[in-house]
């Protein structure tokens, strides 16, 4: 992050307004799953994040054993109790849905983990182990009526939004490749790269005529 | 006199050595300061959150939460919330501290007192919280007793506030840290006259409709003009015996956030 956008950044408190606007989501999200069981197991415990995106920390702490009702996660900048740090990019988590990428992505530098992995194990566990029907939570505040009839809306726009994308992708590469011949199709670079390999075996195949030529002519 | 003029008005909360002190821009006995500031807070504390938000547009939340980022809270720490109120701040300390740790609420005024211990008790925050009346010049905590002391817009209203930081250091353990949230002087010229015109013809207009006190927040208003500006709040720390003290200005200077160590 430079160092204007740091302190603009700084001054309004964006790191404060993120993890309250997260707070509020996470806790949420967590009343509506079966997430108190993992959560007891996470207790005090803290997974630090360091987005390279973002400059600032962000940091999610359990907070389990106090008082009644008090099973929550608290996301706060605090970086001195992290039980487990991260340091990665938006990119790269996207990657890590994918199982088994993690040892891949530390091999690469594209993810830095220190402390107590286990830790960040159980945060990933208890976010994949969410189990929310999203539409009975919805039936429950506008009724089943209305739930069915948005969700019918919603997969209607998602498939017009779709066809929308795969149309303008092929009209933006039919532009591109066959009217302003801008960039070359895969069957045209296979080609080249026939005829090159062809050029190739064939100027070896003249340079060892040549050899032999020469050998001849020598003796 | 304009509340520019107000400003140019000395800025030391207690004429220094004389037995008189400032409340707002008035000049008391010193003895009489404690009673009144409880007056204004016994007649505000059941409207006390609601005004705070109104007031700041939320905006506290978010300072609230930087004082709690910049505290290093870890699990088992003891911490102390001076003139915690309504108990925002240790309500997060509570959670953060977890069962192992302690956090006490300290207030002088009964009244706030109450209405943050009913509101921690029906969020559930029962078992690591203590309550105690006291007055920031005389904590009644042995010496070496807290990992982090915090004081949240309430060091303008203390009498002596030499006396308090220095009762604030004898409590703090070795190592602990004091964090000081509290209005400041805003750093540019145009964000300190808009300011200046809030405080002193709407916030007293919000306070008289909502919580049907608007002396109490022209108290407000003269009490922020009148506290130690940035630097020399740093230098009071410096003087009661904190080390690598510091601060930050959040909101332009509206609010500064000041950190000092004891080692």
């Amino acid at each position: 992050m430079t160092a204007p956008f740091a302190n603009i950044s700084k001054q309004l408190m964006f790191p404060q307004t993120l993890a309250a606007s997260l707070e509020s989501i996470i806790n949420q999200v967590l009343s509506l799953g079966s997430a108190n069981s993992s959560l007891e197991k996470l207790g005090q415990k803290t997974l630090t994040l360091t987005l390279a995106e973002l400059g600032f920390p962000l940091s999610f702490t359990v907070t389990s054993d106090i008082g009644v009702n008090n099973k929550a996660l608290l996301v706060s900048s605090l970086t001195e109790r992290a039980d487990c740090t991260i340091n990665t990019s938006l990119t790269t988590l996207r990657e890590l849905q994918a199982k088994q990428q993690l040892t891949e992505l530390i091999k690469q530098d594209k993810l830095d983990v220190t402390g107590d992995i286990k830790v960040a194990q159980k945060f990933a566990n208890m976010a994949q182990n969410l189990d929310i029907d999203w539409q009975s939570e919805l039936a429950n505040h506008i009724g089943d009526v209305a739930t069915h009839k948005l969700m019918q809306l919603g997969k209607t726009i998602a498939a017009k939004f779709n066809f929308a994308a795969t149309q303008i992708q092929a009209d933006a590469s039919e532009y591109v490749v066959h009217e302003q011949r801008l960039v070359i199709t895969k069957n045209q670079i296979e080609h080249f790269n026939q005829a090159v390999n062809d050029v190739s075996k064939d100027v070896m195949a003249l340079e060892a005529r040549i050899a032999r030529l020469n050998k001849s002519s020598n003796n | 006199m304009s509340a520019t003029d107000k400003n140019q008005l000395p800025d030391t909360a207690h004429t220094s050595a004389d037995s008189t002190t400032h409340f707002g821009y008035q000049t008391i006995d010193k003895e009489d300061k404690v009673s009144m500031v409880a007056g204004v807070f016994h007649s505000v504390a059941k409207q006390y959150d609601i005004m705070n938000d109104l007031m700041s547009f939320g905006i506290h939340r978010l300072w609230k939460r930087f004082t709690i980022d910049a505290s290093g809270v870890r699990p088992g720490n003891n911490v102390l919330d001076l003139a915690g109120g309504t108990g925002d701040l240790t309500a997060k300390f509570s959670q953060l501290v977890g069962k192992q740790g302690k956090v006490v609420l300290a207030d002088i005024n009964s009244s706030m007192l109450n209405v943050g211990r009913d509101k921690l008790r029906d969020k559930g925050l029962v078992q690591n919280i203590d309550y105690v009346q006291a007055n920031a010049q005389y904590l009644p905590f042995e010496d070496n007793s807290f990992d982090i002391v915090t004081i949240a817009f309430g060091l303008r209203n203390v009498t002596d506030k030499d006396m308090a930081l220095r009762s604030i250091y004898r409590v703090l353990k070795p190592g602990g840290r004091l964090l000081v949230l509290e209005f400041s002087k805003p750093e540019h010229e145009l964000i300190n006259k808009a300011y200046d015109f809030y405080s002193f013809n709407i916030l007293p207009k919000i306070g008289e409709l909502v919580a049907k006190d608007g002396d109490s927040y022209q108290y407000l208003a003269e009490s922020i003009r009148m506290h130690p500006d940035q630097e020399t709040l740093k230098t009071m720390l410096d003087n009661a015996g904190f080390e690598q003290t510091s601060f930050k200005n959040l909101t332009g200077g509206v609010v500064a956030l000041h950190k000092g160590y004891k080692f």
